[in-house]
């Protein structure tokens, strides 16, 4: 029987690489032995990826894409489906979760220089795949068809509008009639479950690719390909089989238990996830007293709002996304990791990160002056931070790195 | 040493393992029920109910249940008294292999002694039969003895439902739950509600 | 540092501001908090008949299906359909879509009176607890009472009848000094001024006492939440369960993971 099934295995493996590819990028593949906690979102990313996909798919049966059903389908969904609150929820919990690990996967790339020679393509992908993400989860938003989704529709889709010359005709473009209506949703459902999905994966499937031919990185920003024994495999590493692999499970277990309690105690996250005002259909006539995006737009819709100007709101919020683009050539510095970076650095990290988290909360508040000018403040640090990226890298001493991990 | 390390290693492996074996029905179990039928569906799906009192003797009424023919038709004296003449034609008369609701009490395999209520859904592929009550010739059968003739396999009924004999259905025709008050037949329930 | 410092003051500094320029629960400031008992079926039978008596002659629960109610309350449906359900007609599966037909309700009260499934998500438990409480008297409005969560209701106050006649009255209030205590004169008298806006009662006016109302319209709430999201209890409940699953399962891989760390560690 063993013999059989290892006869199959073999006429198979001959006609397709199956042994070679699972020994490269998993039984074997080679991870730097010491990381820490932080290099564990990408993982729960690809975990969430799937929840999502999987809870999406779940939701297409019962969801109507049209300008009459849609809001009633979502309370359809949620009510006359068996358990149908439990994909519902796992997908907007999910969509929060997604961003939360992307950001914090992010962060982590920014810290330890992750992006650092050879890694630039894959910060590339992994950063068009945030920017994929980010259009993916607005076009979700606007589907329940809620008030909150027709006025952030309604104020996402005015930021065409900003575009010199074809403005006008590119928003009535966008929406196919002269609201946000039935034509709108169903345009904007098929981009949410086909393709933007499709775009999302094959990035994905290249991030990775990339990833695997350069090897990760570590938070001591050290090159363990330096060392290596006879058969070329790393000094500091261990396979991903049976040793990282381990570290998912982990992190798998414990991204469980905060994804249930929040899928099943505050499914609406304070009104952050789910937005109160969505509970009520789309009124074209009726604007809501508070507009706010959801949490993880929302640092860049405070800087939209802090520039008084519409064309110039939406220039610096498409230039805070495409200024992450370039990092790689902006840190000039010997060392990838902050640990051995000058202090200059550490210092522009921290306040990078408050003034994102500045932005952030101020994003989900209602305009006042103050909060106006804070905003601004926020933005100008928030560029500040990559713009004297070359030079406070360049003049700062860096620690020398360890030869080994 | 080496032994010991070994067995701990396997037993929580083991655990783990089943720990995260254990997850995967219950995780399955709100996807599977989300295919059930909805609230929606089975309120569509309710019962309905029937004046029965305007069909005259022979004829053949079609009613949708759950969006599904049934078929009730009110037969002569006459016609259940050939019921049982022809039995030897019938490959199930008493409706021993399905699940009959009523066996045995009205030769109209239905709570009505003139009545009787069938699924019109052939039991060989779906089809719905249609019903040629006369006795007569048929290119069919040359010695039809009235019933339901099925148009896309050929497989015929007798007029309570009662699959012929070498003929591709394998089964009668179900009878649906039903009740009858009065003129008013209730199709998808035994008992009427109040 | 000093930057953070001076950004958190300010934030803080805001925050404070926010707290003035709109309150949750409109000229009545905070709302009165409100927690749900989702697995108290009597307070929840008890809400659905106030609701199907009082409310759902203009209001409908329009996402709502009268034989989840019935089966989620544990009312039998013979006594539910027969005392309950509006209108004989009326399929236990069907949704409760009202009573009323829009066109003539936008006659009657300007504006169709609002779907209400979801009204206990969209303003909070808490918002339509008070404001089902706020009503008071006021003759400039078309229907005789005005309200102090939503000022200019457009909606009669049906519960009169148990609650009796609420007015606005004055009342004295101490004088709080700067450093937080009362003011008092110089014979060592309180100090006090008249302040308006405060929500009386006229007692004996309504058939209900004041608590008896206040549990009628706490099970009313308490109905109108459970509707807003009727999973809502299964989903606590199981919560609990999902959660101690990945306890043990991170217990074990995390054991798991130590072992197999000591051969690199």
């Amino acid at each position: 029987m063993s013999n059989q099934s290892s006869g199959i295995f073999n006429w198979v493996n001959d006609r397709l690489p199956i042994k070679n590819t699972y020994e490269r990028h998993l039984s074997k593949h080679p991870v730097p032995k010491k990381v820490n906690f932080w290099y564990l979102f990408g993982a729960l990313a690809l975990v969430v990826l799937i929840i999502q996909i999987v809870s999406g798919i779940w939701l297409m049966f019962g969801y109507e894409n049209t300008e009459e059903g849609a809001f009633a389908s979502v309370e359809y969904i949620m009510r006359d489906v068996d358990y149908g609150w439990v994909v519902r929820y796992m997908h907007t919990t999910g969509a929060s979760m997604f961003f939360a690990v992307v950001y914090l996967h992010m962060f982590r790339g920014l810290m330890y220089g992750s992006y650092h020679k050879p890694r630039e393509l894959v910060w590339i992908f992994g950063m068009t795949i945030y920017l994929v993400m980010m259009a993916e989860g607005f076009l979700g938003y606007v589907l329940p068809y809620g008030q909150m989704s027709y006025w952030g529709a309604q104020v996402i889709i005015s930021l065409f509008g900003a575009i010199p010359f074809i403005g006008e005709s590119l928003e009535l473009w966008v929406r196919g009639d002269y609201y946000i209506s039935g034509a709108t949703i169903s345009r904007f459902f098929a981009l949410h479950v086909v393709a933007l999905p499709l775009i999302l994966i094959a990035l994905v499937f290249m991030h990775l690719v990339a990833l695997h031919e350069v090897g990760a990185g570590n938070p001591e920003g050290v090159d363990i390909e330096k060392y290596v024994d006879e058969d070329g495999v790393p000094l500091d590493s261990v396979p991903f089989f049976p040793y990282k692999i381990l570290n998912a499970l982990v992190a798998i277990g414990i991204f469980g238990i905060v994804f249930s309690i929040i899928m099943f105690f505050f499914p609406e996250g304070g009104g952050y996830m789910l937005e109160l005002a969505n509970f009520e259909e789309a009124n074209p006539l009726s604007t809501p007293d508070h507009i706010a995006p959801v949490w993880y737009y929302s640092p860049y819709y405070a800087m939209l709002r802090a520039i008084p100007d519409k064309l110039g709101g939406l220039i610096v919020m498409g230039a805070a996304i495409a200024i992450l683009f370039v990092v790689p050539w902006l840190d000039r510095s010997k060392a990838a990791s902050i640990r051995y970076k000058g202090n200059l650095s550490k210092i522009a990290m921290v306040i990078f990160v408050l003034s994102w988290l500045m932005l952030a909360w101020l994003g989900t508040m209602p305009v006042t002056a103050l909060r106006t000018t804070l905003s601004q403040i926020g933005t100008v640090f928030y560029f500040l931070f990559f713009l004297l990226m070359p030079i406070y890298t360049s003049i700062e001493k860096s620690k020398p790195v360890p030869d080994r991990l | 040493m080496e032994e010991k390390l070994n067995t701990r290693r396997k037993v929580l492996i083991g655990m783990t393992a089943a720990v995260g074996a254990a997850g995967v029905p219950f995780a399955a179990v709100p996807f599977l029920s989300a295919w059930n039928p909805s609230a929606k569906a089975k309120a569509v799906g309710a019962p309905v109910k029937v004046d029965i009192s305007k069909i005259q003797v022979g004829q053949k009424i079609q009613v949708a249940w759950r969006k599904q023919p049934v078929f009730v038709i009110r037969h002569s004296p006459e016609a259940l008294e050939n019921l049982s003449k022809i039995e030897e034609k019938l490959d199930d008369p008493r409706s021993i292999n399905v699940d009959e609701p009523y066996r045995d009490i009205n030769p109209t395999r239905s709570t009505s002694k003139e009545f009787t209520v069938i699924a019109g859904v052939c039991t060989h592929l779906g089809c719905s039969p249609k019903y040629y009550p006369e006795m007569e010739p048929q290119p069919w059968d040359e010695a039809w003895i009235g019933g339901f003739f099925c148009p896309c396999h050929g497989s015929m009924f007798d007029i309570v439902g009662r699959v012929f004999k070498a003929v591709p259905a394998p089964t009668n025709l179900k009878v649906p739950p039903h009740n009858f008050k009065g003129n008013i037949l209730t199709i998808g329930e035994d008992q009427e509600i109040i | 540092m000093k930057k953070i410092v001076i950004i958190s003051i300010l934030l803080f500094s805001s925050y404070g501001a926010l707290s003035a320029e709109s309150a949750p629960c409109g000229d009545y400031g905070e709302c009165e908090k409100f927690s749900p008992q989702l697995e108290n079926l009597e307070s929840l039978q008890l809400g659905a008949v106030t609701f199907l008596n009082n409310c759902y002659g203009c209001h409908s629960l329009q996402y709502s299906r009268w034989n989840r109610v019935a089966k989620d309350l544990e009312i039998p449906e013979e006594i539910f359909s027969s005392n309950l359900v509006y209108g004989q007609t009326v399929k236990l599966g069907n949704r409760m879509t009202g009573s009323m037909d829009k066109a003539t309700a936008e006659s009657w009260f300007g504006i169709a009176p609002p779907d209400l499934t979801l009204v206990t998500r969209l303003h909070g438990s808490d918002w339509v607890y008070t404001y089902l409480k706020t009503f008071y008297e006021d003759a400039s409005k078309p229907y005789g009472v005005n309200n102090m969560v939503y000022p200019g209701a457009a909606m009669p106050n049906v519960l009169a009848f148990m609650q009796g006649q609420q007015i606005l009255s004055c009342k004295d209030i101490p004088l709080l000094a700067s450093n937080g205590g009362v003011k008092r004169d110089e014979l060592g008298n309180d100090l006090t001024e008249e302040k308006c806006g405060y929500l009386k009662t006229i007692s004996g006016s309504g058939s209900l006492t004041e608590s008896e109302f206040d549990e009628v319209i706490y099970n009313l709430v308490n109905f109108m939440t459970y509707v807003g999201e009727p999973s809502r209890a299964d989903r606590e409940r199981i919560g609990w369960y999902v959660i101690l699953f990945f306890i043990i399962f991170t217990s074990f891989s995390y054991l798991l993971f130590r072992e197999y760390q000591k051969d690199y560690h």
